[in-house]
């Protein structure tokens, strides 16, 4: 049995990864909800994210400038990949868009193999996120106590496009029926563009804000990405409230597996999953979205 | 010229041809009734003006201007909404966010105020989501909808299929109403008589085929011409 | 009716073609830049990819999790080995293969359930399982990061005699045999009628259910088989480079595997060789060229969005289709034009036909009394909508009996009742006396209750009599026969029953059309002969005359009437002349309750189904 302060401590790493994967798996799962296409450049755009973040970094020297600067990279990004490719994909069948976002994934991976090498850079701490940070009984490195805070502000601002603007309601309308939202007079194709985008901003950010505490590599959103499909199976397909829950919830177990034995902390997530395929198949919160 | 022209056109749904030449005219200000069994292509025609589905060849004019092959969302602009059967209420929303979302595109979008003076009931029920409402709650809203967007032409496909006696009678009561302050509309309903008492209009759908066209007040005179394309055997 | 079975030499041109393939390949590849050892690892991926191919290319199911099984086999291999369980390689692989293949049925189990992109996102996540389960659990027998080194190659013989199979050719030659032998295997399972089934699952899985075959058996079949496919390749791996990678279990092994299939083609079975081929080569040449040394994946990345973008086919899907599209296109252009004939009027549909066509049917089955099928109570309630509100009625035995109602009374729900599409909120059907409710669509289709819908649900790509074949092979095989080495059109009297119901339908000049290129008319009546040709008790017939002209409604009505000499027939139709000509027994739905029941007669003189059609109009309302 591991001490108290141990596990607390694994408990706040369970938020930090757990907020992380929430970000990750929010803007996979309102692409997927909205779109209906299941994102697999997921994982390259995490990565691209945190290579953005490194080279704005050489660039501006300021942590929060480069990720402004980063910010609008994915976005511009993001609307490249969809008028260029995946809106030609919205009418053909998920096995498709699967492997052409895949091919996209390649793609992506590849570029930033070949501009950086395969070999793995460090983006430092920023300056006002270094030491740690006395917390009752237990030290916590400071800048992912700010992670939590951070990631915490974005989910709720994304939470306030969903749920406070005309964009989020053509969203959260167009998630449950496409087909009545044109009848109303509204064209889905410019919020489809929008959705994708921030998407690909939502998952560029968690690869900035994460750039400074992992390695930097081509490869480092492949698990991301595979952990997050089983965040949003989590929480069902489309949910973004189901999102955010299922990442703290995967995060937490992780994390928490981890105290107990570091060996089994991946296979408990994956467990987990499979469990809950058989006994709740629609995921915690409802609805199967689109699909 | 009329509001709107739909001119042989011919429809399929899928690779089944359900209308075939079928031409109607609706004038400003007026109330039709499309009447037929079901399979007879009523429904299939108001999604044709609406633009939820193509026709493969003739031609449907609003104002004398073409808008078929449009996307329903340029149709919905020009002032055309369709009501449609399954109502189409987005359940995950507040009964406030589906107006709010109706009204969006409409540049002379009525106040919250106006539609709560036709449907009191909805202001009760105003923060409640979509699918808690009961079938006549949905259906208020689903008319409202059109009626904040002040939709030049309202396509009412089945508004009281499945409701309750009392329901109904209110529903009749709101769509006599705007019928008389001149919101022109097309309704297809089941129920002949409700749609007869505001309609003035109509035209008789037999198997994709205009088959009948006169007033409401020869129809409601004279049922046996309505053998043809409702009654049951010759 | 003697019609020739395919088979014969011809038919085995694709298996000849690969031997000589793999005979030559030693001798003219290397002068292209492929050594032996890449051909060796081609032929490996070629391997997992034969099983990948018959669960995507064939029944469509896109798994991401194919490194699961390829690091099972593997692992598991080598362990043995290694630690000394076992010393007979073969042995060895044998096991690797098995214990790959119950993975598979374990994961498959989880995964058929699903479809679309959560199918593939289980199957990417159970591949990642795997890999953390290798990767820290179990680092104990598998070495974690490290892998097991040492794995010792197979030997042929016994004693004395025995020969070492060694680096380079005989490794090669070991290699090809076994690609060969697998590739013949998979042949025979895609033209085998479980590879007929697992095509039309691909095409159109509802339908396939609804005939009466078992759909997730089939697919976990098809998955465990990839998985075996996968394990064996996994084995030979250890064995080929003395030494077993943990990154096989890598996300990168499959979607590797992916790539190279839509690359190569899928649906080919050679498809992933070749896209291997293609994929490897390029790694070991392009690495060789100061400047690209990284950019090779980046080249085939791009490529492959072009393929999916553009090309589906993929090479060999490309080259297949070239090679068929020269014999075929006359043939299609013919049915095409046929089709264009029939659309514009200009042949007459077979309304005059005589119609002495034998069916190789019994006539009607009697069972208990005469009383076919049997609607109890039936219920189905939405919520507070009473879509259907307690509904009893009698089929007898070898009639016509119609169901009727306005709009909204609840006729398609019914039906769907009848043949446990919709489960009764409360009631029960009884097909012969046995009650047949609840247990799903696919179980009352072998107990005897066929439907044809409103809309088409064809096998689009498939002629016409791969179409019938799919429909007859349902209840004549059970719900699940696992016979992956006959050939599906290898049963005499499945032929003779499709010939017969083609003449029937007036299809046979159509027998190998694809059913997307028939005209409308056709499509209807293929969709009421797909019913009928899974030998019914009672064919439900939901709006057979939707969408027809009036001559083609008359040649339908013959049709069904036909058909109602060998089975029972409940018919939902709109047009009531049709009916009243059809019927012998109609039932009257009005608001989800039975507004009345009696003969055509009876019916056209009942003032209460007059006023409920009639909507009102006499003022008086029905209760």
């Amino acid at each position: 049995m591991p001490s108290w302060p141990a596990l607390a401590s694994q408990a706040f790493n369970g938020l930090a990864l757990g907020s992380l994967l929430a970000l990750v798996s929010s803007g996979l799962t309102i692409i997927l909800g909205t779109l209906g296409v299941l994102n697999f450049a997921h994982g390259a755009l995490f990565a691209v994210g945190a290579y953005a973040a490194f080279v704005m970094l050489q660039y501006t020297q300021s942590f929060l400038l480069a990720i402004a600067v980063g910010c609008g990279f994915m976005l511009v990004l993001g609307f490249l990949l969809e008028r260029l490719i995946i809106r030609f994909f919205y009418g053909r069948p998920h096995e498709d868009q699967i492997l052409v976002t895949y091919g996209i994934g390649i793609v992506l991976v590849e570029c930033v193999r070949a501009v950086f090498g395969g070999n793995a850079q460090r983006v430092p701490t920023p300056s006002w996120g270094q030491g740690a940070t006395q917390l009752g009984f237990l030290i916590y490195p400071t800048y992912r106590l700010q992670l939590i805070a951070i990631i915490a502000t974005l989910l709720v601002g994304l939470y306030l496009v969903l749920y406070r603007t005309s964009m989020g309601l053509v969203v959260r309308a167009g998630i449950e029926n496409p087909g009545m939202v044109g009848i109303l007079g509204i064209n889905l194709r410019r919020t489809f563009l929008l959705v994708f985008a921030i998407g690909v901003v939502a998952v560029g950010l968690a690869g900035m804000l994460y750039a400074p505490v992992v390695a930097v590599t081509p490869d480092m959103g492949a698990n991301f990405m595979a952990q997050s499909f089983v965040v949003i199976v989590l929480g069902g397909l489309g949910s973004f409230p189901g999102a955010v829950v299922g990442g703290l919830i995967a995060g937490e177990i992780v994390s928490l597996t981890s105290a107990f034995n570091s060996s089994y902390s991946e296979v408990m997530l994956y467990a987990l999953m499979a469990l809950l395929l058989v006994l709740r198949p629609q995921g915690l919160f409802g609805s199967e979205g689109r699909v | 010229m009329s509001l709107l022209e739909v001119d042989r056109i011919n429809t399929l749904y899928g690779d089944s041809h359900v209308l075939f030449d079928l031409s109607i005219r609706v004038e400003e200000g007026e109330v039709v009734a499309l009447l037929g069994r079901n399979g007879a292509g009523k429904t299939t025609t108001l999604r044709s003006i609406m633009g939820v589905l193509a026709p493969r060849s003739g031609e449907i004019r609003l104002d004398g201007k073409p808008i078929s092959g449009l996307a329903p969302s340029a149709i919905a602009n020009m002032g055309v909404q369709l009501v449609p059967e399954e109502r189409a209420i987005f359940g995950g929303l507040t009964v406030e966010e589906n107006l709010r979302i109706a009204a969006l595109t409409a540049p002379n979008a009525w106040s919250f105020e106006r539609i709560y003076g036709v449907f009191p009931r909805l202001k009760e029920r105003r923060k409640s989501l979509g699918r808690t409402l009961s079938g006549g709650e949905q259906q208020m809203l689903s008319i409202a909808r059109a009626l904040i967007r002040d939709a030049r032409i309202i396509l009412l496909d089945e508004p009281f299929e499945g409701l309750a006696p009392l329901i109904v009678r209110d529903l009749v009561n709101v769509a006599a109403g705007l019928a008389r302050e001149g919101r022109t509309m097309i309704v297809v309903e089941q129920n002949v008589a409700a749609a007869l008492s505001f309609a003035t209009r109509v035209y008789g759908l037999n198997n994709g085929h205009v088959v009948f066209e006169g007033t409401s007040a020869e129809l409601t005179a004279n049922p046996d011409l309505a053998r043809d394309f409702l009654g049951v055997g010759a | 009716m003697n019609r020739p079975r395919s088979g014969g030499l011809r038919s085995h041109i694709p298996e000849l073609a690969i031997l000589a393939t793999l005979i030559a390949a030693p001798v003219m590849l290397p002068h292209l830049g492929f050594s032996i050892d890449l051909l060796t690892r081609v032929l490996n991926w070629g391997l997992i990819g034969l099983g990948f191919d018959i669960l995507f290319g064939l029944a469509g199911l896109l798994s991401f999790g194919q490194a699961a099984f390829y690091g099972v086999g593997g692992f598991v291999t080598a362990y043995l080995l290694v630690s000394g369980t076992l010393s007979s390689v073969w042995l060895a692989l044998a096991a690797g293969t098995i214990s790959a293949g119950a993975f598979g049925l374990v994961v498959g189990w989880l995964a058929v359930r699903r479809i679309g992109i959560y199918f593939t996102m289980i199957t990417l996540a159970f591949g990642q399982m795997a890999y953390f389960i290798e990767n820290s659990p179990l680092s104990h027998y598998t070495g974690g990061e490290n892998g097991i080194p040492g794995v010792p190659v197979p030997v042929l013989g016994f004693g004395e005699h025995a020969i070492r199979i060694g680096a380079g050719l005989p490794m090669y030659v070991l290699f090809a045999v076994i690609f060969f032998g697998g590739y013949v295997l998979a042949r025979r399972i895609v033209r085998s009628p479980v590879g007929a089934i697992l095509l039309a699952i691909k095409e159109n899985t509802a339908r396939v259910a609804m005939l009466g075959h078992n759909v997730p058996a089939y697919k976990l079949a098809a998955f465990v088989i990839a998985a075996l496919y996968a394990g064996l390749a996994g084995g030979l791996l250890g064995s080929f480079q003395s030494y077993m990678p943990p990154d096989a279990f890598s996300l990168e092994t499959s979607g590797q595997l992916v790539v190279q299939t839509i690359v190569g083609g899928a649906n080919t079975l050679i498809g992933p060789l070749v896209g291997a081929a293609v994929w490897l080569w390029l790694r070991d040449n392009l690495q060789l060229i100061p400047g690209l040394t990284t950019l090779w994946k980046l080249v085939l990345g791009i490529a492959f969005i072009a393929l999916v973008v553009g090309l589906r086919r993929g090479i060999c899907g490309e080259i297949i289709h070239w090679l068929t599209e020269r014999r075929t296109l006359s043939a299609r252009r013919a049915a095409e034009a046929a089709t264009e004939a029939i659309e514009a009027g200009a042949v007459k549909t077979a309304s005059s036909r005589a119609r002495d066509t034998a069916l190789p049917l019994p006539s009607p089955a009697t069972g208990n009394g005469d009383i076919a099928l049997e609607a109890c109570a039936l219920a189905r309630h939405y919520g507070g909508l009473k879509a259907v509100d307690g509904v009893s009625f009698k089929v007898r035995c070898g009639s016509i009996h119609a169901v009727i109602g306005p709009n909204g009374a609840g006729k398609s729900t019914l039906f769907k009742m009848l043949l446990d599409e919709v489960s009764p909120t409360s009631g029960h059907v009884l097909l012969f006396g046995s009650q047949v409710t609840g247990h799903g669509v696919s179980r009352t289709a072998q107990f005897g209750i066929a439907k044809s819908n409103q809309l088409n649900q064809l096998f689009p790509n498939l002629s016409v009599r791969k179409n019938l074949r799919i429909a007859a092979l349902a209840r004549r095989r059970g719900p699940l026969r696992i016979d992956l080495l006959r050939t599906a059109d290898s049963l005499p009297e499945v032929e003779a029953q499709i010939d017969a119901i083609m003449a029937l339908l007036d299809l046979a000049a159509r027998a190998d059309t694809p059913a997307h290129i028939l005209a409308y008319g056709e499509k209807r009546r293929l969709e009421i002969g797909m019913a009928f040709a899974t030998s019914p008790k009672v064919l439900l017939l939901d709006e057979p005359l939707a969408g027809m002209s009036p001559s083609e409604r008359a040649a339908t009505c013959a049709l069904i009437r036909d058909i109602a000499r060998t089975c029972t027939v409940v018919i939902v139709e709109h047009d009531l002349d049709a009916i009243f000509g059809l019927a012998e027994r109609i039932t009257v739905l009005y608001e989800g309750r039975l507004l009345a029941d009696g003969t055509a007669d009876e019916i056209r003189g009942n003032q209460r189904v007059q006023d409920a059609y009639l909507g009102g109009l006499h003022a008086h309302e029905p209760a």
